[in-house]
């Protein structure tokens, strides 16, 4: 027992990964094998990507102890803003930079905003929310502009790998995946970051630059989740101005999921990865196991109590054990 | 019993449940048909619940194995694209979908030509490009006719002389149906301009959202900022909110005339009200029974799936009793 909670300690979202491991099995049992097909397997994988990639962005932006909540908006407004500039004859690749250019600037309004007036990020970012949809909406003229037919996104729609089963922009999630994992376990960015988030007073004390670094959080958050946006538009091929409609939530679902502490500090790349896929692979499931796909929101809402209960009581038992060790 | 005891036993308890569930397996039967009918529609929308009536009726009749699966989201294009994939996954007999925008179901639908899947259009079709060839049949609303009829009919009911000002709201903006009938809407209402030159009419276009308590936000501001408002026609159904939002600003029936699509118990009972005068229906019902009964034809008799128009037939508040009757039933 003392062993495994010790290697809860060192791997708290290896409870979600067990999770997982349990639902796949349900529901590839209740699909009469449909479930691990290539097939299906070609559909989670390929959607993945556009959670994922707004999920680790939130997580990193909670580690550092802020919320995000207009994740969904920004996953809207930058293929929006890089469709039109693509149909306007700017080169798709110099549009999707300046699409990711202006999530970053939001995510520097969010941080700029919160920090300097020393207001929750909640609220900021709720106003952010709106403001960012409208915006989407405006610029759209209230109509998803055509992207022009013989526009290339190969490189991040097209399947690849054995038997087709990924599309690209799955190797785009897996490198920012990892690249991300590095910063926050192995890099000196990552230990302030993990140090702003937990011990906040402490880390400015011993002369970490909290608010550059919780800016560049808040700033890598909107990139990721402007990133996803761009991703799911281009699999669409269709630059709808109501994606990412509750997005935030599942994003922010997703980081709790996988063992993300709400106060800041805790959390891993791996842990948002698992909790996102989670999200999905229950979405899928539901589907696939013809379960009434109106249980998916108390599924989610279920599984996110449970989770933050069950963290909290695993680290309270844990640490008490330690101690008594 | 302690209390370590006591948890184990509900732990051991869960898992066994969850084993059952998990050996029991599929429940469906193999020689039966598989259809799945995915839309863009969350469960909210009264109109579906006819649709599935229709569907779950016919699924029925033929001891079919179906699913129909709503989105999470009202309008929800990337979740209806999403539930199409898990359902194609499994290598249904049928998918029957709503085909809101040209371009997003395209890979779903060549998945589903690949695996030899039967592909019927219902409710939303496409306007053009590859998703027109890649499904087989759409039994719906022909939208453009339909949303010109509605024009037609309503401005029947302006009055004779005077200034005319008119809203119309477009509820899904860039979605094909929303799109297609207010173009007809438009069309409509632009003939009574043609034929009346000497007139002042406004018409002016609003995005309103598919929301009953935004449409009334909305659609409410627009009649403070312009009371002299002669009607208010929109694309969807949720002109029944505006309707009560009339009745609380004691505004009498038929001061703003109200028009629109789709007959749900909410909309019968303005009708009767006498808040909506005209109402254009499309027969859900016949949308989620006749698919399968194609399906069905298709599979066992080897007769092909074929385009079926289930009509734009015209509703005024005298037949709102014996509607109602049909919406209770869930016909309508």
């Amino acid at each position: 027992m003392r062993n495994l909670f010790r290697i809860y300690l060192e791997k708290p979202e290896l409870a979600g990964v067990a999770l997982l491991v349990f639902l796949a099995a349900l529901f590839e049992a209740r699909s009469a094998g449909a479930f691990l097909s290539g097939d299906n397997l070609r559909g989670i994988l390929g959607l993945l990507p556009e959670v994922g990639l707004v999920s680790i962005g939130v997580t990193i932006l909670m580690i550092c102890g802020e919320f995000d909540l207009s994740v969904g908006s920004t996953f809207a407004l930058t293929p929006m803003a890089a469709s039109l500039l693509i149909i306007a004859g700017v080169p798709a690749l110099a549009a999707i930079l300046l699409g990711l250019l202006l999530a970053a600037a939001i995510g520097f309004a969010n941080g700029f905003i919160t920090l300097t007036f020393v207001i929750p990020s909640f609220i900021a970012t709720l106003g952010m929310l709106f403001i960012v949809r409208s915006l989407t909406v405006v610029i759209s003229g209230g109509f998803p502009p055509l992207l022009p037919d013989d526009l290339a996104t190969g490189e991040f729609t097209q399947f690849v790998g054995p038997g087709g089963l990924f599309r690209t922009s799955f190797i785009w999630f897996l490198a920012i995946a990892f690249a991300a994992s590095a910063l926050i376990a192995n890099s000196n960015v990552g230990n302030w970051i993990k140090a702003t988030g937990g011990h906040l007073e402490a880390a400015g004390a011993m002369g970490v630059p909290v608010r550059r670094v919780k800016l560049f959080c808040f700033m890598l958050c909107s990139v990721m989740a402007g990133f996803g946006g761009i991703i799911q538009v281009f699999r669409l091929h269709s630059p709808l101005p109501s994606i990412g409609d509750g997005l935030e939530l599942q994003a922010v679902a997703a980081a709790v999921i996988g063992g993300t502490a709400l106060s800041g500090g805790v959390g891993t790349v791996l842990g948002a990865v698992v909790g996102a896929l989670l999200i999905r692979v229950i979405d899928n499931g539901l589907v696939m196991t013809q379960v009434d796909a109106n249980w998916f929101k108390f599924a989610i809402g279920a599984l996110t109590i449970f989770a933050v209960v069950s963290n909290s009581w695993l680290r309270r038992t844990a640490r008490r054990i330690k101690v008594a060790g | 019993m302690g209390k370590h005891s006591i948890a184990s036993q509900a732990l051991s308890g869960i898992g066994v449940a969850a084993l059952s569930l998990a050996l029991s397996g599929p429940a469906a039967a193999e020689d039966k048909l598989n259809i799945v009918y995915t839309h863009h529609s969350s469960a909210s929308n009264p109109f579906w619940q006819a649709v599935k009536k229709g569907f779950d009726d016919a699924c029925a009749k033929i001891q079919a194995n179906c699913q129909m699966v709503f989105t999470q989201t009202e309008g929800s294009i990337d979740q209806e694209v999403a539930n199409q994939q898990a359902a194609l996954a499994r290598k249904p007999d049928a998918l029957i979908t709503t085909l809101v925008d040209n371009n997003a179901f395209v890979a779903n639908l060549k998945d589903a030509k690949a695996k030899g899947v039967i592909v019927i259009a219902s409710n939303v079709d496409a306007t053009e490009g590859p998703e027109l060839e890649l499904r087989q049949a759409f039994v719906g609303q022909n939208f453009v006719p339909a949303g010109t009829t509605l024009g037609r009919r309503m401005a029947a009911l302006f009055p004779k002389e005077g200034p005319l000002r008119v809203l119309v709201g477009v509820n899904s903006p860039g979605q094909n149906w929303s799109e297609q009938r207010a173009k007809g809407i438009m069309h409509g209402l632009e003939e009574f301009k043609k034929a009346n030159p000497n007139r002042e009419i406004v018409i002016d276009r609003l995005d309103v959202s598919a929301d009953g308590a935004v449409v009334s936000d909305r659609v409410g501001a627009y009649l403070s900022a312009h009371p002299d408002t002669t009607a208010y026609i929109e694309t969807g159904l949720w002109h029944s909110n505006v309707a009560r939002l009339l009745k609380d600003r004691n505004i009498p029936p038929g001061k703003i005339l109200l028009g629109g699509f789709d007959l749900a118990p909410q909309v019968i009972e303005q009708l009767k009200s006498g808040y909506i005068q005209v109402e254009i229906d499309q027969q859900p019902y016949e949308q989620g029974f006749l698919p399968v009964m194609q399906v069905y034809l298709e599979k066992k008799v080897g007769l092909a799936p074929a385009d079926i128009d289930s009509g734009e037939a015209v509703f005024t508040p005298d037949q709102a009793d014996q509607l109602m009757g049909l919406a209770k039933q869930g016909l309508r």
